[in-house]
């Protein structure tokens, strides 16, 4: 094991750093999750740690945070050891985490959501206080200020949209950590995984505005933000460190390869037409929905992948969503192998051979508290029926087979679903369609949010390899890069109206020109 | 569109939704009412009116005290016990059939105090050694019958012979029975808790997600200790109004209170789940349930067909009341 570290290639940089890890390990039964890890974080510095999904990241800022102690090692502040009891001891060491899943209260305003930061560090009676309305809102506004934010902070977080909660986020673990300690270091744990291209730029400002307080880790799969905000980079890989990096003396491929223990398999693509004067799987002429989008006509093809691009609000989900029978549309019409569907639903999609893998994983995607076998098994269970029952030694044994088909981490089939890393749950998602014979169509929303590089390119060749079997494919994508990469044709949406439509067999688009049609 | 203009529209669009959610509710009461009346001229007088106001102060006061629980994401299924717990030690405290002492103010603290005392118990069991609310108060719900039959023993019923507290109940004071008095105070007192105090506030965090309540470093035990202990007095009260409403001491004045109390609850529109609710709500459906329950007697309803009629009329006004808030996703629980 100790092959990585002798490897390990670290850049330091001079001065007493803030904060610094020393030797960490931490050990979950036999599990060793993170191995040895030591590296510092400079005051007013933006360090960005990346590595795959179970590469440790995660257990490492919840040594951070509080949430788990190391079996060794130390943590030090500003050249003094500490030990986090418990999260409370962390965030008033002016360590403050912006998790991944949100940390807010929905049904509570933001000014209640901030003035109960930290709150159980007061002394004990303050429970029994009245709580002040008005003192709340105005340090709420002074919080927001400070990250640049104007949002009336008597909203209800439960009424805001996406980015506007991870202002607040960020305004929370600012306002612990500016409380009292001089050197606060903010802790974005892949902040930007739901946030849609165009709002990253937002979230670019902030991180620079917290630069002039205190010290960033930035957590993030998007090699290329990593790339563009960061000072210095840590690269784990197997819960070991591999390497730490200034961000000036590398590339995104180089940090690719650090991470992956190989080189990014560089698949030249074939802008080949496979298919031709077929009749469409799905063919939507003039389709529409009141108040979501109109006038949509769009035609999916068996082996080919066809995206949606569009912004936030552009009507492409709710086309998804009502091609898949969740919505409905209420003009136009819908064909399906050229027959116009009347009565369509879920249930008739699924039937006719139709997938749908939907972006909000947690919550529409899986069932956590099955296991990852039952969850592959949950539409599709002929193969491991017994007479009327299901065998659980059969399904067990079919989603071995999925588990090394497409490589799904551990190899345990049987364990709740929940507890798997996200790339692997969509692994799991993924699975759960194409073990269908008869799949025809596959609605992918964001199929690649909040995986990392590695698990994207498995997640990437499945939908290749879904197409190559005869299966029309509809796209939404998280990134114009990755649309680019892997469709056929693509379509534009802005306002609920398709505004361009490219057929890559044909056109070259860039980026830009898929964007001029968004905005 | 400007920030400040975002906020503006945001603000109204919740507050808009927030004020027309009970709306269909107060429909209900008052299509109910309305009906009620025309099949009966009686149901409209002063007499009767009163009686729904005494009726429903019991209900309201748990109800106050089961929403706080409920909002905090647990459950309180030990309010008949605790009730009769507490009714019967304020009934020995006051003069009756078997002790003629007057132990004056001390027989209601006490009764309150036994009441706080069973809800500190739960509150304690639940959050110390982490044993689900519902099976921690189903335990206390006997105990309390437990210890209320203890008290009771096997000599004769304990009659209340001081006629000055035993007809406090129904008296009007300003036009109004001291028990929907009481209930009116605890009410406020349990608004205020619940929007005005960190405690209350605290509890809705909680409710909300317990989790993120922990990484805030809120203290959770202490919150669950207390709304279950404060809740285990509202208990009390309505213990002591309770015996007083039957002018004796008996170990079952809570029978039935728990299938009013949750179920108000509910219909008001306090979720189940937690963190979504609130106080003034419980009103609205103690009030539905309480009018239901004296309409149906006023009008001569045969009492053989009265469960069933009240269950049916309620199935169908919760369907209507809840036709606002219906889930977007469509799940149902």
């Amino acid at each position: 094991m100790n092959l990585y570290r002798s490897k390990a290639d670290i850049e330091s940089v001079p001065g007493t750093p803030i904060l610094s890890l020393k030797n960490i390990k931490i050990t979950f039964g036999d599990l060793t999750a993170v191995n040895d890890v030591s590296f510092d974080i400079h005051e007013r510095e933006v360090v960005g740690l990346i590595g795959e999904n179970g590469a440790g990241k995660s257990t490492l800022l919840k040594i951070l945070a509080g949430v788990y102690k190391p079996n060794s090692g130390t943590i030090e502040l500003a050249g003094k050891s500490v030990k986090f009891r418990n999260p409370l001891d962390s965030l008033e060491a002016g360590i403050g985490i912006v998790h991944q899943e949100q940390s807010l209260f929905t049904n509570l305003s933001i000014a209640e959501n901030l003035e109960f930061v930290g709150e159980g560090k007061n002394k004990s009676s303050k429970i029994f206080r009245f709580f002040n309305w008005r003192k709340a809102r105005l340090s709420a506004e002074r919080a927001l200020e400070q990250v640049g934010s104007k949002l009336d902070p008597r909203i209800r977080v439960g009424d805001l949209p996406f980015i506007d909660r991870q202002m607040v986020e960020i305004a929370k673990a600012m306002k612990v950590s500016t409380v009292k300690v001089q050197n606060p270091v903010i802790i974005l744990d892949e902040p930007t995984s739901l946030l849609e291209v165009h709002e990253t730029d937002a979230l670019e400002r902030e991180i620079a505005k917290i630069k002039e307080i205190g010290s960033v880790i930035f957590v993030s799969h998007r090699l290329d933000e990593v790339m563009r905000v960061c000072d210095r980079i840590v690269v784990l890989r197997d819960g070991q460190l591999v390497a730490v990096k200034k961000t000036s003396e590398v590339t995104a491929r180089d940090l690719f390869q650090l991470m992956m223990g190989h080189e990014k398999k560089s698949e030249v693509r074939s802008y080949e037409r496979r298919h031709q004067g077929e009749t469409p799987k799905v063919e939507l002429r003039g389709a529409g929905k009141k108040g979501k989008f109109s006038d949509i006509n769009l035609r999916l093809v068996a082996g080919e992948i066809t995206a949606i691009v569009g912004t936030n609000g552009s009507g492409r989900e709710e086309v998804c969503k009502a091609i898949y029978g969740v919505d409905s549309f209420d003009s136009g019409s819908m064909l399906v192998d050229g027959k116009e569907v009347r009565h369509w639903s879920v249930r008739t999609a699924i039937t006719q051979g139709f997938g749908f893998v939907p972006a909000e994983r947690k919550v529409e995607g899986i069932i956590g508290g099955l296991s990852a076998a039952n969850n592959i098994s949950l539409i599709f269970s002929d193969d491991i029926k017994r007479g009327l029952f299901i065998s659980p030694k059969k399904n067990l044994a079919s989603a071995k087979e999925w588990f090394e088909e497409i490589d799904i981490r551990p190899r345990v089939p049987s364990k709740e679903l929940e507890k798997f890393s996200g790339g692997n749950q969509q692994k799991v998602v993924l699975a759960k369609w194409l073990k269908s014979k008869e799949l025809s169509v596959l609605i992918l929303d964001h199929p690649l949010r909040g995986l990392d590089p590695g698990a994207a390119e498995t997640v990437n060749s499945l939908i290749r390899q879904a197409a190559a079997n005869e299966t029309a494919v509809l796209l939404l994508g998280d990134t114009m890069e990755e649309v680019l990469d892997i469709a056929d044709q693509i379509i534009v949406m802005k306002d609920g109206q398709a505004t361009g439509e490219f057929d890559l067999h044909v056109d070259r688009p860039t980026t830009l020109d898929l964007l001029e049609k968004m905005v | 569109m400007d920030a400040q203009e975002r906020n503006e529209q945001t603000r109204k669009r919740a507050l808009f939704k927030s004020a027309t959610e009970p709306l269909a509710l107060v429909g209900v009461i008052v299509i109910l009412s309305i009906v009620f009346s025309l099949s009966n001229s009686r149901f409209y007088g002063a007499v009767n009116i009163h009686t729904i106001l005494e009726q429903s102060a019991i209900p309201l006061i748990l109800g106050v005290g089961s929403t706080l629980v409920i909002l905090i994401g647990s459950i309180d299924l030990s309010i008949a016990g605790v009730m009769g717990a507490s009714a019967m030690s304020f009934v020995l405290l006051t003069p009756n059939t078997r002790s003629p002492h007057d132990h004056g103010i001390v027989a209601p603290i006490a009764g309150i105090l036994t009441g706080a005392a069973f809800g500190f118990a739960s509150g304690y069991i639940m959050s110390k050694f982490k044993v689900p609310s519902f099976v921690v108060t189903l335990g206390m719900w006997f105990a309390g019958q437990g210890f209320a039959t203890i008290l009771y023993g096997q000599t004769a019923t304990p009659y209340m012979t001081n006629k000055n507290v035993s007809g406090w109940s129904p008296r009007l004071f300003a036009g109004i029975p001291n028990a929907f008095w009481a209930a009116i105070i605890v009410v406020i007192l349990g608004f205020f808790i619940l929007n005005f105090s960190k405690l209350g506030r605290a509890s809705m965090a909680i409710g909300n997600n317990e989790a993120i309540a922990q990484t805030a470093g809120l203290k959770i035990d202490r919150v669950k200790i207390s709304i279950f202990t404060l809740a285990g007095a509202l208990t009390g009260i309505a213990g002591i109004i309770g015996a007083i409403q039957l002018g004796s001491g008996s170990p079952d004045v809570g029978k039935g209170s728990l299938f009013v109390c949750v179920p108000a609850v509910v219909i008001g529109g306090t979720s189940l789940a937690g963190g979504r609710g609130g106080v003034l709500r419980t009103i609205l459906g103690v009030f539905l349930l309480t009018i239901l329950n004296d309409g149906l007697i006023v009008s001569g309803v045969s009492s053989n067909y009265q469960s069933g009629v009240a269950g049916l009329i309620l199935i169908v006004a919760i369907i209507f009341a809840l036709w606002s808030r219906s889930d977007k996703s469509g799940v149902s629980k």
